[in-house]
């Protein structure tokens, strides 16, 4: 008695040759763009090992110099995740399809929503420092951006998935719209939030460290100079810093959401 | 006799103390960095300025240097995206707890890591390494996305249905087999969504390398908003947010489709 054996399910060879026949061109284009060849990978890999060389070790006698910026960071991230936190709230809630006004404000608001999202946080940065000059507003206030289209994004999807019960009985008893939203809606996406606005904590606090390349304040601007004067070693610490910083606020945050959830 | 439903207990609950805490940790950020509201009220009216210079944008720029500097960023974005999913997907296998419980902590360890980095910090170190231009963005967006890749990925293989394992185990196959047979068919359409959604995530952030010298679009950004010609800088974020809108929207329906199926 030969076993049975069940048939194998036929396979769409149309499709996975289609992709990856995609997949393969477009990685040599690609490739040829940007002059990738491990060849000189490899011919590169003896300066870098000088460079490495130089950027170890770190200057540790530059590190109380760093104190300063570092708090600079620490309040831009701060101020980024609470404005840009609070005002993702009527973002978040105009975009949630079961919330929102009308399908008109749902449109604009959902538009708005996803063209904020395309702009990574050192465009907003370059384009604050360019409006309100060079320094730490600017960063803050590109983080808010960055926070807005964060938070709303997550949001709105995790609002759209509520009971909706409590707000139509809200609606029931007469509630206006926004009676409904703070009493029926809000509590309920209250456990997401917190737990969003902390991701985009951790988010900002690493993206303020870099915001300063582009002048917008924290530790970055020195950062900036010092690789500007190839004092590597310097460069180095600050990195190390900035590493253990984030990785610190992070472990702090997601043990905060994992209690959360 | 007061009714008990009347009574109100005067408590400070855990969210008063909440919103305390943020309105000082807020406060104290906003006179941190010299924020005063003196400055806060000329932000709306500079930004208004500098966005009416913005008017209007320069298309002609737009298409002879802009756009092909986006396609260079979306290159790096695919050349990096596709380093780090060939490293990942070794390194998901390997960190995933019910497989191998002991390399599991280490590879979670390493994957931790390489995610607290800023791509732009590894491009700082590669633009020295492999000279200035798109092959060193590459390298670094590649690096910096192998940790959250191999995190995504190792929780993947977690939640897979060990059924198959344990067969194939059963039938006298080897781990090596198991994993060929029974954890990737299982796993590889989720990953491979993990994939195109760094990918989308990596167009953002190669398109920020040129502001350390590492190729793409920032670098445009960044020299047209230096020497205020705001027209050309509208292009470049014309541009920007329509590619990433269009990429976004693509990969975002593959990815419901590699799901469903």
């Amino acid at each position: 008695m030969t076993p049975v054996v069940p048939p194998k399910p036929p396979i769409n060879y149309g499709l996975w040759g289609g992709a990856l026949a995609f997949v393969a061109l477009m990685t040599v284009w690609s490739a040829q763009g940007i002059g990738f060849s491990i060849s000189e990978l490899w011919c590169n890999l003896s300066s870098g090992s000088r460079l490495l060389q130089e950027s170890w070790p770190p200057d540790f006698a530059f590190l109380p110099r760093l104190i300063d910026p570092f708090i600079e960071t620490l309040n831009i991230a701060i101020i980024g995740t609470i404005v840009g936190g609070i005002l993702a709230v009527p973002v978040a809630v105009l975009a949630a399809r079961n919330l929102t006004t009308g399908p008109l404000v749902w449109f604009a608001d959902r538009n708005f929503m996803n063209i904020l999202r395309t702009l990574p946080d050192l465009f907003w940065a370059m384009l604050f420092a360019t409006a309100v000059g060079f320094g730490p507003v600017a960063g803050a206030l590109a983080l808010s951006m960055f926070t807005i289209a964060v938070i709303s994004k997550l949001w709105s999807e995790s609002l759209e998935a509520i009971d909706m019960a409590m707000p139509e009985a809200v609606r029931a008893v007469g509630g206006t719209w926004l009676q409904m939203v703070q009493f029926g809606a809000l509590p309920q996406g209250l456990q997401h939030y917190v737990s969003y606005a902390l991701y985009a904590f951790e988010l900002n606090v690493r993206a303020s460290m870099v915001l300063g390349l582009v002048g917008a304040g924290g530790i970055g601007m020195i950062l900036e100079t010092q690789r500007a004067n190839f004092e590597y070693e310097r460069v180095t610490l600050i990195i190390l810093v900035v590493l253990v910083a984030v990785l610190i606020i992070e472990q702090i945050s997601s043990s905060i959401r994992r209690r959360l959830a | 006799m007061t009714d008990p439903l009347i009574r109100q207990k005067h408590r400070i609950g855990g969210a008063t103390w909440a919103t305390f805490v943020l309105a000082a940790l807020l406060l104290w950020s906003l006179v941190a960095i010299e924020f005063a509201p003196s400055r806060m009220i000329q932000v709306p009216g500079q930004v208004a300025r500098v966005l009416s210079f913005f008017y209007p944008a320069d298309m002609a720029y737009g298409w002879s240097a802009v756009l092909p500097a986006i396609v260079e960023s979306i290159q790096i974005a695919w050349v990096g995206t596709l380093i780090a999913a060939l490293l990942s997907l070794p390194l998901a296998l390997f960190g995933a707890r019910t497989l191998f419980p002991r390399i599991a902590r280490l590879v979670k360890l390493i994957s931790a890591t390489a995610r607290a980095f800023p791509e732009i910090l590894l491009a700082i170190y590669f633009v020295p390494i492999v000279g200035l231009g798109p092959f060193a963005g590459a390298l670094a967006i590649g690096i910096s996305s192998v940790g959250m890749l191999t995190k995504l990925g190792s929780e993947v293989v977690e939640s897979i249905d060990f059924g198959p394992v344990e067969a194939v185990e059963a039938s006298g196959g080897s781990r090596i087999l198991a994993l060929r047979y029974a954890v990737v068919p299982q796993v590889l359409p989720e990953i491979v969504a993990h994939w195109l959604f760094r990918f989308e995530l990596n167009i953002r952030a190669s398109a920020v390398l040129g502001v350390v010298g590492a190729g793409g679009v920032g670098g445009v950004l960044l020299n047209t908003l230096r020497y205020r010609h705001f027209e050309k800088a509208a292009a470049v974020l014309l541009l920007t947010i329509l590619v990433v809108l269009v990429i976004d929207m693509i990969s975002g329906e593959i990815r419901r489709r590699i799901i469903r199926s």
